[in-house]
């Protein structure tokens, strides 16, 4: 590379007349000068075709976020249920069909017990994390366990507390 | 047998040692990364940076009612939720008042809660259209929940009555 | 001014040679035990690291992980020594950034083993039968390899004011002066380095990178809400009241759990929080 450059310079110099400075930087890349306007349409044109790193995807499985993840599912689901069957309250029952609490409930009563099952254990664990969590957020919410260490001492807690809530809530 | 097959795998291992002596040598390997563009979720778009590197992000106006006020208001119904949601199953007996109470914080709340999913997971910029769809929609699905609830609460059995009738069913 | 420094250690040297004459009998006892060949060579721990690669000069080539291979005995003890390992003996066009080597300037932060952190303050794993998979920093532009674009980061910085705004000059005509206590409620938010570690472990800020703050603006806001010479700390509140820049934060504490220096960004926001409520 040097030797080249060195070869290149001295080609150069014999070319020309020996009058001029002797010291001309000479480079092998070419470079031009442009605006400071263009400039920037060249990086913002860059910009738009950057690939986003990945996140979700690669970052560490941690009850930090796995636990905030979980309280906003858990909550999902109980409104979701909740605003279903009150919507079809008002929505279906002007087609004549019997929305009453009285008849759901005893069509979902005379359905299999493992069906019930399926549907209560799920619903009776998302309550318990979503009140136990809820719980926990208004602790931090006052400043209090706010500290690495407490956000897993009181993430480990509100997993037990939410296993054994929902454990009482299925035996009543 | 065992022992026949292990010392076979190890006369390999053996064998292929020149070849893991030549691979201490620097040595790449690419693989096709599996996160590629078009699956990911939520895409944000082509970068777009408005003004230049030195303008800050611009300031929104100050808005409380969308701030501290609403964070506040969120905090009161959820911490008032701790209690009605125990309070109306222990008491055994169904009180309209505390029916009603937990109706209306039921209801409050899980609308803060499905606004903060439309804010979080549809961004203006993005997705104007979609968020602007989902914030009207939002709006018309705690509307008609609400109507739902209050008809559960006075022609019907109340919402405490309906929960225990439909756990114990 | 090498050459100025050359003599001078020669000459240290030389005095400590004359003054500790047991050193020279050590130092000549462990040649010879070296010539005997006493000391073997450590077998070589292979080690693969798996690395983000994108070029913007193939921008239609999808990003790709490229996989080295190391001896660990030969490398140094950091992810990032392997990092210029692998840049110097290996592959130079793999492309990241870094600067003191020392977790201070946080030019290194980057996405390894899945939590962001400092290559740099990052022991390699040596356990070689995984592989360390090193990614940028999550969810944000990919400039190339493991440089993302942090633009937005520091124009979000920018916009807090990030220095002391004062309405009168100070009272004794000179400085301002603070108690030993106001100096406290300091620390743990000025060592922040915004290395953006913190900010892009937020899965909000992965989200709302445009309008949320994150973690590490928002500490540095409340590190100026705190500071008892400051007094514009009701322009600072008004400027975080909306639903956007401050209320995304939704307590999820990724940021503490991430901050290669052990700060607090939660806990600090936690206290904006309390702040705009109080009034105070």
């Amino acid at each position: 590379m040097l030797s080249t450059r060195v070869f290149s310079r001295g080609l150069l110099r014999s070319a020309r007349p020996r009058s001029t400075a002797f010291f001309t930087p000479r480079r092998m890349i070419t470079t031009e000068s442009i605006p400071a306007s263009s400039a920037d349409s060249i990086l913002a044109a860059q910009r738009l075709i950057r690939p986003v790193s990945p996140h979700l995807t690669i970052y560490q499985p941690q009850l930090t976020w796995y636990l905030s993840m979980t309280t906003r599912i858990t909550g999902v689901a109980l409104s979701g249920t909740f605003y279903l069957y009150a919507i079809g309250y008002v929505l279906v029952s002007p087609f004549g069909v019997d929305m009453s609490v009285a008849n759901v409930s005893k069509k979902w009563g005379e359905l299999n017990g493992a069906v019930k099952a399926a549907v209560k254990v799920p619903l009776g664990a998302c309550f318990s994390f979503h009140f136990w969590n809820g719980v926990r957020h208004l602790v931090w919410d006052t400043g209090r366990e706010l500290t690495v260490r407490g956000v897993y001492r009181t993430g480990y807690g509100v997993l037990g507390l939410t296993a054994l809530s929902t454990l009482g809530l299925l035996v009543i | 047998m065992a022992s026949t097959l292990r010392s076979s795998a190890a006369r390999r291992i053996l064998a292929a040692k020149p070849t893991s002596a030549i691979r201490l040598l620097p040595q790449t390997r690419i693989a096709a990364f599996h996160a590629s563009q078009r699956h990911q979720i939520l895409p944000p778009g082509p970068q777009v940076v408005h003004g230049t590197v030195n303008d800050p992000v611009p300031v929104p106006t100050p808005n409380a009612a969308h701030g501290s006020y609403h964070w506040a208001f969120e905090r009161i119904i959820a911490l008032g939720m701790i209690p009605l949601t125990v309070a109306p199953f222990a008491a055994g007996t169904a009180n309209p008042a505390l029916d009603a109470a937990l109706g209306t914080a039921l209801v409050l709340h899980s609308h803060i809660g499905f606004d903060a999913c439309v804010t979080d997971y549809f961004p203006k910029r993005q997705y104007a259209k979609t968020r602007t769809f989902m914030i009207w929609l939002l709006r018309a699905s705690t509307i008609t929940a609400a109507v739902g609830l209050f008809s559960i609460q006075t022609n019907d059995v109340g919402l405490t009555e309906a929960i225990k009738k439909f756990w114990k069913a | 001014m090498a050459s100025l420094r050359q003599p001078t250690i020669r000459l240290l040297a030389s005095s400590t040679i004359r003054r500790a004459s047991p050193t020279v009998i050590n130092s000549t006892r462990c040649l010879a035990t070296l010539a005997e060949g006493e000391i073997k060579k450590k077998e070589p721990l292979i080690k693969k690291f798996s690395i983000y690669r994108w070029s913007p000069d193939e921008p239609t080539k999808k990003p790709q992980m490229q996989e080295y291979t190391l001896d660990l005995n030969e490398t140094g003890p950091m992810v990032l020594d392997a990092l210029i390992k692998i840049k110097n003996e290996m592959d130079p066009t793999l492309t990241f950034r870094r600067s003191c080597r020392e977790g201070i300037c946080g030019s290194c932060a980057m996405n390894i083993e899945g939590t962001n952190t400092l290559a740099c303050l990052s022991r390699i794993n040596r356990d070689a039968s995984s592989t360390t998979r090193i990614y940028p920093l999550p969810h944000m532009y990919v400039v190339k390899d493991l440089v993302p674009d942090l633009t937005n980061f520091y124009k979000q910085y920018k916009s807090i004011k990030p220095y002391l705004q004062s309405k009168e000059p100070a009272p004794n005509g000179k400085e301002f002066l603070q108690s030993k206590e106001d100096r406290k409620k300091l620390d743990g938010l000025y060592e922040c380095i915004l290395c953006a570690c913190c900010s892009t472990s937020c899965p909000s800020y992965w989200w709302n990178q445009e309008e949320y703050l994150g973690p590490a603006v928002l500490m540095q806001a409340y590190r100026w809400l705190a500071d008892s010479r400051d007094q514009m700390s009701g322009q600072r509140r008004d400027m975080l009241d909306n639903s956007m820049s401050l209320y995304r934060c939704h307590t999820i504490m990724n940021c503490a759990r991430t901050c290669p220096k052990g700060l607090n960004p939660g806990l600090a926001i936690a206290k904006i929080k309390m702040l705009m409520v109080k009034g105070a």
